[in-house]
């Protein structure tokens, strides 16, 4: 479920990083995260039924001058990857992707998910960081929205239990 | 009804509205009919409803505009139910169902058998302005409607298979991405590609 200390700790480094919109299919482990991102009032929060969907919507806001990110399941990631390659990557739209890592080490969900989550991102092109330590999460968080703007390409994120 | 013939009809109603086309022959019929910076191609199938609510969700000042195809509208189906939760006022979702995929040959999508009704559906899904087309004076008076009235609006606009002259649209998404910003930019007062200064520029 993830505590309510490391959620307000990520919710505080997408405000820095100057993410005002949020897209979101939940995961068990970013439940803290989502109640956040529901209560909060600066941050516009889409709810949306499947993943790919969610690449749509942060597209769109994109074009209407919004700073978004996509959070989700790496399932999620699987769902999505025409969206990503034919919207996002095509039409080069910076779009933060901020994936819970199931099947990582340590977890015992989805392994073949998580088998196939790193070869995805790098067949699709994509930069991503695994998150490991939560001294860094702001950190990496702010980095990498400064290279979706400068590339302008989606960039992942893959958050691990040690970080939720 | 045909497409070209709607899409006549309503372009004298439209001003400085935004529009989000699906991959089809909605797109080129409509930018040879009302070439603007304001339009934006879609290339994935399906995504052009989510990529409009996005846009409508960012800029709700404006006025957004949807054109869907029946094979499109069935691959994203849940974005109605998307679209029903968020209730964006400024949203025009037209779906031109022609009863195939006209871009892939004209193969059976799941309107040719007739089964489904799409207006009920988005009704059904919480877009309550949610009606149906089947002339031109209908689709004239629908838009129309749509366009003096807060939405989200959904026309189901049921038209004869087959396409008019247009010419390819000019620019890749890339230049049309960008045309797109730079005239939102522009007309909204606001930055959106911000470019950093070169790092000599930031040393005192």
């Amino acid at each position: 479920m993830g505590t309510v200390a490391a959620a307000q700790q990520i919710l505080a480094g997408l405000k820095e990083a100057g993410i005002d919109l949020v897209s979101s299919v939940p995961d068990i482990n970013m439940l803290q995260l989502i109640n956040l991102l529901y209560q909060d009032k600066d941050i516009a929060h889409v709810p949306v039924g499947r993943e790919e969907e969610g690449i749509g919507v942060c597209t769109g806001a994109h074009l209407g001058g919004k700073k978004t990110a996509m959070l989700m399941q790496n399932g999620g990631l699987l769902n999505s990857c025409n969206g990503l390659t034919t919207t996002a990557l095509q039409f080069g739209v910076p779009i933060l992707l901020l994936i819970y890592y199931a099947g990582d080490i340590g977890d015992n969900a989805f392994h073949m998910v998580g088998l196939v989550t790193e070869p995805v991102l790098q067949g699709l092109g994509i930069k991503y960081v695994v998150l490991r330590d939560p001294a860094k999460v702001k950190q990496d968080i702010g980095g990498a929205v400064v290279l979706a703007n400068s590339s302008k390409r989606p960039v992942a994120l893959l958050l691990t239990r040690a970080v939720l | 009804m045909k497409r070209f013939e709607c899409l006549q009809a309503i372009a004298p109603l439209i001003d400085k509205e935004l529009f989000v086309t699906t991959a089809g022959g909605a797109t080129a019929e409509w930018n040879a009919l009302r070439p603007s910076d304001g339009n934006i191609q879609v290339k994935t199938l399906g995504l052009c409803s989510s990529i409009g609510l996005g846009l409508a969700i960012a800029l709700p000042q404006r006025k957004v505009f949807i054109f869907d195809g029946d094979g499109a509208l069935w691959m994203n189906l849940g974005s109605l139910a998307t679209i029903g939760l968020h209730q964006p006022k400024n949203l025009i979702h037209i779906c031109w169902d022609n009863q195939q995929y006209e871009s892939s040959g004209g193969e059976p999508t799941v309107a040719t058998a007739g089964k489904i009704d799409f207006a009920g559906v988005a009704r059904n899904a919480g877009i309550q302005s949610s009606t149906a087309a089947t002339t031109v004076d209908e689709l004239q008076q629908a838009v129309s409607h749509a366009l003096s009235h807060d939405g989200p609006h959904f026309v189901w606009a049921r038209i004869e298979a087959g396409r008019a002259e247009a010419p390819p649209l000019r620019y890749d998404e890339l230049e049309n991405k960008y045309r797109f910003i730079r005239y939102i930019e522009d007309s909204e007062g606001i930055n959106i590609l911000r470019v950093p200064m070169p790092a000599s520029y930031l040393q005192k």
